[in-house]
């Protein structure tokens, strides 16, 4: 049971400001996932939750109860570290019951907690061994057991897979969306990988330059994002930002010609189509925007045209991967459908 | 292809011979100096120890005679033990002064208390100057009227504490152990900072989540991470403790004044092997079984010190 408030959280080093008034508000039993690029001040506000840096300014509490001077230990927060951080001269059992042996739990309780971990991690038989005889799925177990065995009332998670390769990656995603089901505790989760955040969060908080630029379900943020930055940000293949100009219901976009998408949002002549792959079908002829084929992706599942406009941009559409091989090249149209595009000022960036 | 049974075969034999002698050349020019200079003095006063001397002159050979009498037999005997006794105090309290203090400085400077970086300067400082300097720097500190030791003591108000720190028995060695924990301090503080740079820093975050406590921080996850930095800084610091000899020579001379209270094996040794005007002996057998001992004392107890500690060691 945790909710967590963050109010006008902000960050300084020295005359630099990391985080510049964060305001976020996170549920019991949510997992929320920071996401952003390097150096948005994702991981510095997770170190400020934890208690790791002090804060330059605002207020957080868990539960109401203030926290903003609250030391780490007694936050009631356990967090899962990138580089795991177990220590390497304990064992898999002394790393666990470390933190706990001085919460000063009875042994017996401590006995059970570690045994209850381990069989919902599988560590059982690794228990006697040191970090260095594990595997890098394993040590990132054993830091999610230690996490566990102190049955804190957050979890905080720093980019726990991006030290371990793909295919365990994709496992360890699982399991830990699994342990979150199971456990129901309020997780903070933060990585720069977008299909981790997509897969894992019930919000995102998608971060740009120490601000918060949208919270949001994924889906959400997918299909309304409120500005250009997290419109490119989710999204794979990036979603492609293009200059039209209006007139009526025709968006012209300079050398590819105009396209008629009736219901377009009120705007000035000037505006930025925000075109994802899924909004984009491709047309030897036809109606659409004139294009110049570039190259063509083909993924198995799914195969992608890449194409440049006549103002240089480069778009992506996706295609029906058994047909892909139709499109080889030349001129071709792009056609979008008027449902599926974003519209955005060109000014301030934000969604029409 | 055919074969050219008369041409000498040439291949692995030959560039063998070839890379053998190229080993030769390396090796030998500094064998030889090692032989001339380190093992040949060694071995020469292992032998030495065996003989009776008069004066610079060897007479017959005389088994473990000289071992005994420095051990077991008066006047030897007591000096002695008596220099072997305070060796060892100086190397505990080394040890807890030297080392403590040491590590208490590195923890400071690693978690960058105010004027760290000024700090890891000054405190390395007395290491790069001269034994002789010190000495004679801190022989004028300790100087019972002028010397800036009771100065100062005075100037606070603690007359009471006044005393004349290398004259008298009780404070002599005393004052000679805090001399050389000034002067060396910055040794173990440079190289249990090293030590203590080499944890990652998420391994202390991760353990700041678990406790806060700052003790139990130091002595379940710092201290045993830097156990490759304590297994130098002991074993050297033994070393020099049993090998004490600069120090206590300049600033209590080499009788160990006052009255023996400042008397080291190293000192002892000296005395009996060159002789000394107030000693009156001159016996180089005595004095080769004295450093014989010493060496073996050293070299066994460090060699399973050295073993027992890297056990404990762990690669981060």
């Amino acid at each position: 049971m945790a909710k967590l408030s963050l109010k006008g959280i902000r960050k300084q080093f020295g005359n630099t400001e990391v985080l510049r008034g964060i305001d976020l508000e996170i549920g019991d039993r949510e997992l929320v996932v920071f996401v952003g690029p390097s150096g948005c001040g994702k991981s510095t506000l997770l170190r400020l939750i934890a208690g790791l840096d002090p804060t330059s300014g605002g207020t957080f509490t868990i539960d109401g109860r203030e926290m903003t001077h609250v030391p780490p230990s007694k936050r009631g927060i356990a967090m899962v570290f990138q580089s795991y951080a177990l220590y390497p001269h304990m064992s898999v059992r002394e790393n666990m019951t470390f933190g706990v042996k001085l919460m000063g739990l009875p042994a017996d309780e401590i006995e059970a907690r570690i045994n209850e971990a381990a069989a919902m991690l599988r560590l059982e038989p690794l228990l006697d061994r040191k970090p260095r005889e594990l595997s890098g799925g394993q040590r990132q177990r054993v830091a999610i057991g230690r996490a566990l065995v102190r049955k804190p009332d957050v979890f905080l998670l720093d980019e726990p897979l991006s030290n371990l390769d793909a295919a365990l990656r994709s496992d360890v995603r699982l399991e830990i969306a699994k342990l979150h089901e199971e456990i129901g505790g309020t997780m903070i989760y933060v990585t720069h990988d977008q299909v981790e955040a997509m897969t894992l969060a019930t919000r995102i908080v998608v971060m740009n330059g120490g601000a918060v630029e949208q919270v949001g379900t994924p889906r959400e943020l997918f299909e309304t994002p409120r500005n250009t930055f997290v419109a490119t940000f989710i999204g794979s293949p990036r979603m492609t930002l293009v200059k039209a100009t209006r007139s009526g219901d025709s968006f012209e976009i300079a050398g590819s010609g105009a396209v008629t998408l009736p219901g377009a949002p009120d705007s000035g002549a000037e505006v930025t189509l925000g075109l994802r792959p899924d909004a984009l079908t491709v047309t030897p002829d036809g109606e659409g925007y004139a294009a110049d084929f570039v190259y063509s992706e083909y993924l198995g599942n799914d195969a992608y045209v890449y194409a440049r406009l006549g103002d240089g941009t480069l778009v992506s559409a996706r295609v029906d991967p058994a047909s892909d091989k139709q499109v080889t090249g030349g001129k071709i149209r792009v056609a979008p459908r008027a449902d599926a595009l974003h519209f955005f000022d060109p000014d301030s960036g934000l969604r029409l | 292809m055919t074969a050219t049974p008369d041409t000498p075969a040439k291949g692995p034999r030959g560039w063998i011979t070839g890379r053998g002698a190229w080993i030769t050349f390396l090796l030998v020019p500094p064998l030889v100096v090692m032989t001339l200079f380190v093992i040949y003095p060694i071995v020469s006063a292992l032998a030495y120890a065996f003989y009776d001397w008069n004066g610079l002159r060897r007479e017959g050979f005389v088994g473990f005679e000289n071992f005994r009498i420095i051990l077991f037999e008066e006047p030897f005997a007591s000096t002695t033990w008596q220099a072997f006794k305070h060796n060892i105090i100086v190397f505990a309290s080394l040890m807890i002064v030297q080392n403590g203090v040491g590590f208490i400085l590195a923890y400071c400077l690693w978690r960058d208390l105010w004027g760290a970086r000024f700090h890891r300067v000054a405190v390395f400082l007395p290491v790069v100057l001269s034994t002789v300097i010190i000495g004679y720097l801190w022989k004028l500190f300790f100087h019972p009227i002028f010397g800036v030791v009771n100065q100062s003591l005075k100037a606070v108000g603690l007359d009471s504490l006044v005393q004349p720190w290398l004259g008298q028995s009780e404070t002599a060695l005393a004052a000679l152990i805090f001399v050389n924990a000034w002067a060396w301090v910055g040794f173990p503080t440079l190289v249990f900072l090293a030590g203590l740079q080499r944890i990652p820093s998420e391994l202390i975050d991760a353990a700041r989540m678990e406790t806060d406590s700052e003790w139990h921080l130091i002595r379940k996850i710092v201290w045993p991470l830097i156990a490759p930095s304590t297994t130098v800084v002991f074993i050297l610091l033994f070393i020099g403790s049993f090998n004490w000899f600069e120090l206590p020579y300049i600033m209590a001379g080499l009788d160990g004044s006052p009255f023996g209270s400042t008397d080291v094996l190293g000192l002892f040794f000296y005395r009996t092997a060159f002789g000394n005007q107030s000693a009156g002996v001159q016996d180089f057998g005595l004095g080769s079984a004295l450093a014989v001992i010493m060496f073996l004392f050293i070299a066994i107890v460090a060699t399973f010190w050295t073993l027992h500690l890297r056990k404990k060691e762990l690669d981060l």
